[in-house]
């Protein structure tokens, strides 16, 4: 386990105030010691290169619910917009629901998006660091990544992608909840739903 | 990797009764091609760089050999998330074939992930799609017999054999003109890239103005749609996500030709 | 095509004289009143409201998929249409294009409508550069040839002829110049739509569709510009069908449009010239079909006939966003031939009414482990040693339906012309050593087999063992009424061993 990564999520742990159900307890050493369940993907052995340059376990993002999604950053036409969908979805919850909710967003071009791509992204669309992770698998891995969230993708010629849009809702242990291709700034009412409940 | 020779005896052709056994890659040259998928960002023909694709797909014993060296692939191990519950459940337990799998039939039952894995410890990786279709494209003498209608429906009936029969031995059919067996008429067989295929649920939604569930394009199109064979490939690999496994998917593995 | 305006006045004269036979209550009175009582008067008759009323009105044309607005008009009125026939090169499907005869330059012709009662005047122009003289028979015209006779225009000529629209209908249009099939093919035809005296229920949308079928002597999509194959037309076997004349006339950003909560309209023609369409909406249930075009409409259809040379209106309510695919649901036209064309509904969700996908998981069944017992049937395809004959034709089915079937089919009858048979083979009968050595070796050149010549190649099956080349060679002779026997291993061995002349090349 990658002692970097524990501090850092003590300390984003440490930033909120709000009273947290022991379960969403993020990366005690404790919690990792619980083995994970057979169908969470973070059974997926996989780094990530997050956009301030820290590559950890993707797996180290146990212990909070997530909203997972795969994009890139030069695309220009539905992945905005799916930036844009996690930010409808969190408009939906309260301070104290939104600090619990972890968002992440791994790339299926990691040749291109480096840290201070990613970053650059974050800083336009004023993504705050404290729940929104942008981040890049190393390129063997993408395709594992896209099977265990079940998002489909092709490289172009020109270097665009075709891809499935997907919100993914993770609990803390990394099984998935529900998941929604519903895209915009409109969100899918159940999608909402059930990430509150899980969030509960 | 453990070389199981069936019990045949071994006369004149080096072939007779060999498993694919490690090494067993045989080199399939560069060349020009056009996919059957109408690729709308690579029209017409693409060039298809050289590599080397196993003979025949990987067989239960082959697969028993990785997953005793590699027991974290045991059925009894692996997390559904990676391999579903089918996986390997024909065989008679974790570590052992028994009545119900041959050694020298293609193993199925594997998943992506598991497949994936199998060829990255050959030194080896799954075949794209467009180098497991170039490949198929050959028949015993030529290169692209797709425009073959005789070679299409010899393909079809394949197909319309019924799947609750055994599955015949790997290498019983005639090798094509590369000298790769196989590729047709035994298994469907998993790709990297298996999850490229954005053909719709509802295929006859070509032309759907809405196609927003992929980015930057519509689903993929056949250009060749009388080449039913593939299209029924695609529309299976399709079908499947990472984990899944089925009674009548397998693979093989490629090398890149240095 | 000679004209027979001659026709014209007997015909006419017989109608008349005809008709104090069918009316027997009243002197005949050949322009009745409008306020006259209708139900004396029987047939097409009862469609003529008297002259034309007010100023002459220019018909407004609209190009597919669009349809001109409703008339609203409550008195016969005298209607001028002017429609050209233009002959032009377009794209049929991408990168493919055919030269196109056209009513207003486009497939199908211009939407022409009007109201019961009404009096047509009908320019015909054929433009000065056509190669051809083209005609048009209107199938609203009560009147022979339905307007074709008068209308017979060189290129570089304007026709005129004036016909009473007396029946309401949804009616095709189409040329009717020799010969006719190729005019029809080449994409001649559209509709005009004659509404009843009050008008037809108001709807949100309405949209002009027409299936016709094409041929050319390439292929489905072959690039380029493609000739009319006067083989395939007459044969019936079209290259595509399609819906506005193109593939992709109607789809993508062309799709038709429409919003939930709308009930759409849709006028639906079928130009021919040979095929009946099935039409079809995926995911929609038409909630009212004027079935033919006619009067009376029939409630909750899922598929109407619509017979070449004829036409259907259809009206549907929309629930459910989503794209609903049209299509002739003889299925293959839709997917290899192009019948498709699409009606994209814009809205907010309905999952009361329809939910999408609520669940995909793993499904064992209650058969799991079923195929299992076969392979242990299978192994004996395997064994090895002494076997019986019936031993070795278990194992040789097996086999064979794994590997040779796929040529020589399951029953052994081969393919006609390219495989010969070894089923009651005269081949196999001649020399039953014959089947394991050219299972082994290969064969190729001319061989005759049951008096038919086959000239294909049979590939080397050296990849089987000798025991499996044994189980297969004892299946065969002891199936299908060939002569029976038993061939070893040991004898396939020795076979193996002795190439023929006529082996063929592996790969």
């Amino acid at each position: 386990m990658k002692s970097l990564a524990l501090s850092i999520a003590m300390a984003v742990l440490a930033g909120c105030t709000v009273a947290i159900p022991a379960s969403a307890i993020a990366a005690s050493p404790a919690a990792q010691k619980v083995p994970l369940p057979g169908n969470s993907v973070y059974q997926l052995d996989v780094q990530l290169t997050d956009q301030a340059g820290r590559t950890s376990a993707w797996r180290d993002r146990r212990g909070k619910p997530q909203l997972v999604s795969m994009f890139y950053t030069s695309c220009q036409y539905i992945c905005p917009l799916i930036i844009d969908s996690g930010k409808a979805v969190q408009k939906q919850l309260s301070d104290a629901e939104r600090a619990r909710l972890g968002i992440t967003l791994i790339s299926m071009d990691p040749a291109r998006d480096t840290p201070q791509a990613l970053a650059k992204v974050a800083t336009q669309r004023k993504l705050d660091p404290a729940q929104w992770t942008l981040a890049s698998p190393a390129p063997d891995d993408v395709r594992s990544v896209a099977g265990v969230l079940n998002i489909r993708y092709r490289a172009l010629a020109d270097g665009e992608f075709n891809h499935t849009s997907a919100l993914v809702l993770l609990d803390g242990e990394g099984r998935i909840l529900a998941r929604t291709e519903k895209m915009g700034s409109k969100p899918d009412p159940e999608f909402v739903e059930a990430v509150r409940k899980a969030l509960k | 990797m453990i070389r199981v020779i069936a019990a045949a005896v071994l006369v004149a052709s080096p072939f007779v009764g060999v498993l694919a056994a490690e090494g067993d890659y045989l080199p399939i040259p560069a060349g020009r091609f056009a996919s059957a998928l109408n690729y709308e960002d690579a029209p017409g023909k693409q060039p298809v760089a050289a590599y080397s694709m196993m003979r025949t797909p990987v067989t239960n014993a082959d697969f028993l050999a990785f997953v005793k060296a590699n027991p974290k692939w045991r059925r009894d191990r692996v997390p559904t998330v990676i391999a579903e519950k089918r996986y390997l459940s024909h065989w008679a337990g974790p570590l052992e074939l028994g009545d119900t799998a041959k050694p020298d039939q293609p193993v199925v039952q594997v998943s992506w992930f598991a497949a994936d894995a199998y060829c990255a410890a050959e030194g080896a990786r799954l075949p794209t799609w467009t180098e497991w279709e170039y490949a198929a494209a050959a028949d015993e003498t030529r290169r692209d017999a797709r425009s073959d209608r005789i070679w299409r429906e010899r393909i079809l009936r394949w197909y319309s054999r019924p799947s609750n029969t055994a599955l015949p031995r790997a290498g019983l059919q005639p090798a094509n003109v590369y000298g790769v067996q196989d590729l047709h008429g035994l298994v469907w067989e998993w790709t990297e890239d298996f999850s490229s295929m954005l053909m719709d649920a509802d295929n006859r939604n070509q032309g759907d103005p809405d196609n927003a569930r992929f980015c930057g394009a519509g689903a993929l199109s056949m250009n060749d749609r009388d080449n039913y064979a593939v299209l029924m490939r695609v529309a299976m690999l399709s079908s499947l996500s990472a984990e899944a496994t089925t009674a009548n998917l397998g693979f093989r593995c490629v090398k890149d030709t240095p | 095509m000679k004209r027979k305006n001659v026709y014209l006045i007997p015909l006419l004269a017989a109608l008349a004289l005809a008709l104090p036979a069918c009316d027997r209550s009243s002197p005949s009175s050949d322009t009745p009143a409008a306020d006259a009582s209708q139900d004396r008067i029987v047939g097409s008759r009862k469609g003529d409201f008297g002259p034309p009323q007010g100023e002459p009105v220019n018909a407004i044309l609209t190009s597919p998929p669009m349809v001109p607005p409703a008339t609203g008009r409550t008195a016969p009125a005298k209607v001028i249409v002017e429609l050209d026939v233009i002959e032009k090169v377009m794209p049929i499907s991408e990168g493919v294009d055919y030269t196109f005869w056209t009513f207003g330059g486009t497939v199908p012709g211009s939407f022409i409508r009007v109201r019961q009662g009404d009096t047509v005047e009908f320019h015909l122009r054929n433009m000065p550069d056509s190669k051809m003289p083209h005609n048009i028979d209107l199938h609203g015209v009560t009147g022979p040839g339905g307007g074709a006779a008068s209308s017979f225009t060189a290129p570089g000529h304007r026709t005129q002829f004036t016909f009473k629209a007396l029946n309401a209908g949804l009616f095709v249009y189409h040329c009717a110049t020799a010969p006719v099939g190729m005019h029809i093919a080449n994409g001649m035809y559209g509709m005009i739509l004659v509404e009843p005296p009050e008008g037809l229920p108001e709807v949100d949308r309405e949209y002009y569709v027409m299936q016709g079928d094409f041929y050319t002597t390439g292929k489905y999509r072959e690039k380029g510009l493609q000739p009319f194959d006067m083989e395939k037309a007459i044969d019936e076997n079209p290259t595509y069908v399609l819906f506005n004349g193109s593939e992709g006339s109607t789809t993508g950003d062309n799709s038709l449009t429409a919003k939930v909560g709308e009930t759409v309209r849709m006028y639906v023609g079928n130009g021919g010239p040979n095929l009946v369409s099935s039409f079809h909406v995926i995911g929609e249930i038409f909630d009212k079909v004027w079935y033919e075009g006619g009067t009376n409409y029939q409630e909750n259809v899922q598929t109407t006939l619509i017979p070449a040379g004829g036409a259907a209106m259809m009206e549907f309510h929309l629930e459910v966003p989503g794209s609903y695919v049209l299509v002739d649901h003889s299925i293959f036209r839709a997917f290899n031939k192009g019948a498709l064309a699409i009606l994209k509904a814009d809205g907010p969700e309905n999952k009361a009414i329809y939910s999408g996908l609520e669940v995909d998981e793993m499904y064992l069944g209650d058969r799991a482990g079923d195929s299992l017992g076969a392979v242990a049937v299978a192994a004996k395809a395997q064994a090895s040693g002494e076997l019986t004959v019936e031993e070795q034709m278990a194992a040789g089915k097996e086999l064979f339906m794994g590997t040779c079937s796929t040529c020589h089919q399951g029953n052994g009858e081969g393919m006609a012309g390219v495989f010969p048979p070894i089923a009651a083979s005269d081949y196999i009968k001649a020399d039953p050593k014959s089947l394991p050595r050219v299972i082994l070796h290969g064969l190729q050149g001319k061989v005759t087999v049951n008096g038919e010549d086959y000239d294909s190649i049979m590939p080397p099956m050296n990849q089987l063992t000798d025991d499996e080349v044994a189980n297969i060679s004892t299946y065969v002779l002891n199936s299908w009424n060939n002569p029976g026997g038993k061939i070893s291993k040991e004898e396939v061995a020795e076979i193996r061993t002795q190439k023929p002349a006529n082996a063929s090349a592996g790969h």
